[in-house]
């Protein structure tokens, strides 16, 4: 499973992104995006396209975490928002190493965008990865937030920050990335 | 006086006689008054740094009558008693915090207040312009503090920071030499 | 138990805050009557002498002898409380960052050291120092007169020692 998580202001500026892969099973914790390494934009591309969708959901329930919002099928990219009360918005899309068999398989072959990557990623046991969807997804990617929620709170309580600036913290970015170490 | 006994005394009055208010509203008004500096100073840390000093000379020497108020002690014997008491009472009763006394010269005039928690500074991460870190003292407000507190009891003295964990360094030392003993002024002579 | 006067010094030898309730025994406060000083507080009660400048430099003059003369003989820690004369008692509180606090009463009062410690702490501390409008040093008494201090300190002279 590839992840990239993205961090946009109240104001729809991005303020943090950063890419990663699963530690589970086995994983290094290296990104491996069936996009061909000119096509990262893809990535933000598919994230972006997500807010109108999240804009939507946000008013279905009264939480934070607002689970899996949208997918996009040519690229099995699933997209997971947790939205804090002062507006900021944080995206996490996840890939998984190979297309679920079932359903999709028509999607698959009619896609461009997929490099040839994505067949050297090994398939992962882990339930995480196996199924984006799953409870335990959910429920992995919720600690995922509420970790990442919290070192966000931190870091726009310090006096030099100021609301919609890029978070350049190199802390920020250690405790984001350890959190993906620790859930997904 | 000891070290021990005095840790009573500021544990004592920080439990009984001490208004608490909420850490956050202290760290973010404080953390609010740095940026601001620096802003208005635009990145000159030395003067912003010199600017928390003064302002917490201003804060040391109201600050010290409360402190007396509060704690009904007398005139400290030595010099080794004031940092007891500056470690172990006064900044037990204003930040609860109680930092190491160390370090001291073998004329007892220069010691050291290593801390292990600063309330000041807690979230605070310096700019990354690539002065901050290395010019920048995010605390600077304490050492005017002291200077302003002692120079009412009559001592002057020379308190700077020496390192900060928020520069990345492994403590947070604060460097604080007595000067001398202020003398009590006498009425203007009469024309 | 009658209050005479009250003085408040500050570490730079100048009387900063002084009052007076009832009028001294003559043989003083007679002499040393001139203009009106300014920064004196509010009349008090039955208050008929307008003393100047001259009755607090007096004051502190014999305070600040006294106290280096007590600390010679009897050693730093020790300090004068308190004396006497035929007609009024002087008492004497002096904090650590040398603010010097002086009242005249009659003969017949005990010890005011507590109580002008009691001024100290909870009128001069409370009204003065962490009064953020008040300048940090008095010259002249600045920021001393505020309202809360003097009512409060009429209160704590007329109610509390009366």
């Amino acid at each position: 499973m590839s992840y990239y998580f993205t961090i946009l202001s109240p104001t729809d500026t991005p303020i943090f992104n950063i890419a990663f892969g699963t530690s589970k099973g086995g994983g290094d914790g290296i990104a491996r995006f069936r996009f061909p390494d000119t096509a990262q934009y893809m990535n933000q591309f598919i994230i972006h396209s997500s807010l109108d969708i999240l804009e939507e959901a946000q008013w279905t329930n009264g939480g934070m975490y607002l689970k899996h919002i949208d997918t996009y099928p040519p690229a099995a990219a699933y997209i997971s928002a947790f939205l804090t009360p002062s507006g900021a918005r944080f995206l996490l899309l996840h890939q998984p190493p190979q297309l679920p068999t079932s359903g999709s398989s028509s999607v698959l072959g009619g896609s461009s965008l997929l490099g040839s990557s994505g067949s050297t990623t090994r398939a992962s046991s882990s339930s995480v990865a196996a199924n984006p969807t799953s409870p335990q997804t959910e429920e992995a990617v919720r600690q995922f937030m509420n970790e990442v929620y919290e070192s966000y709170v931190k870091t726009a309580m310090s006096p030099f920050y100021k609301q919609g600036m890029e978070i350049r913290s190199p802390v920020f970015r250690t405790k984001i990335t350890a959190a993906g170490k620790k859930w997904l | 006086m000891s070290a021990t006994k005095a840790s009573r005394i500021g544990e004592e009055i920080w439990k009984t006689r001490i208004d608490k208010v909420n850490a956050e509203l202290v760290t973010l008004t404080y953390g609010t008054i740095v940026a601001q500096l620096c802003q208005d100073y635009n990145s000159d840390y030395q003067e912003v740094n010199k600017q928390l000093e003064k302002m917490g000379h201003n804060i040391g020497m109201r600050l010290i009558e409360d402190f007396l108020a509060k704690s009904g002690v007398g005139r400290c014997a030595n010099f080794r008693e004031t940092a007891d008491m500056i470690a172990k009472v006064g900044f037990k009763i204003f930040l609860n915090v109680a930092p190491t006394v160390t370090n001291w010269t073998s004329d007892n005039n220069q010691f050291s207040l290593i801390f292990d928690e600063n309330p000041l500074a807690d979230f605070v991460e310096l700019p990354d312009d690539g002065r901050a870190q290395d010019e920048l003292w995010f605390s600077n407000i304490l050492c005017g503090v002291l200077r302003g507190a002692l120079e009412m009891v009559q001592m002057q003295i020379e308190a700077h920071f020496v390192s900060d964990v928020l520069r990345g360094d492994d403590t947070t030392e604060m460097r604080v030499s007595l000067v001398r003993y202020i003398e009590d002024e006498m009425p203007p002579e009469e024309e | 138990m009658p209050v005479y006067s009250f003085y408040i010094f500050d570490r730079h030898a100048e009387c900063i805050y002084k009052r007076r309730w009832l009028p001294r025994p003559t043989s003083i406060a007679g002499k040393s009557s001139r203009a009106t000083d300014p920064q004196a507080g509010p009349t008090g009660l039955g208050q008929t002498v307008k003393a100047g400048d001259d009755d607090a430099k007096l004051v502190f003059g014999t305070v600040f002898s006294l106290r280096n003369m007590v600390r010679k003989l009897g050693g730093e820690e020790d300090n004068f409380v308190s004396y006497s004369t035929s007609q009024y008692k002087l008492h004497y509180y002096e904090t650590p960052t040398n603010i010097k606090f002086v009242m005249l009463t009659d003969l017949k009062s005990p010890s005011m050291r507590i109580a002008l410690q009691q001024i100290y702490i909870n009128l001069f501390v409370e009204y003065v120092v962490k009064n953020p409008l008040s300048p940090i040093e008095h010259p002249g008494g600045v920021g001393v007169n505020n309202e809360l201090f003097e009512e409060s300190l009429e209160q704590f002279v007329t109610r509390v020692l009366a």
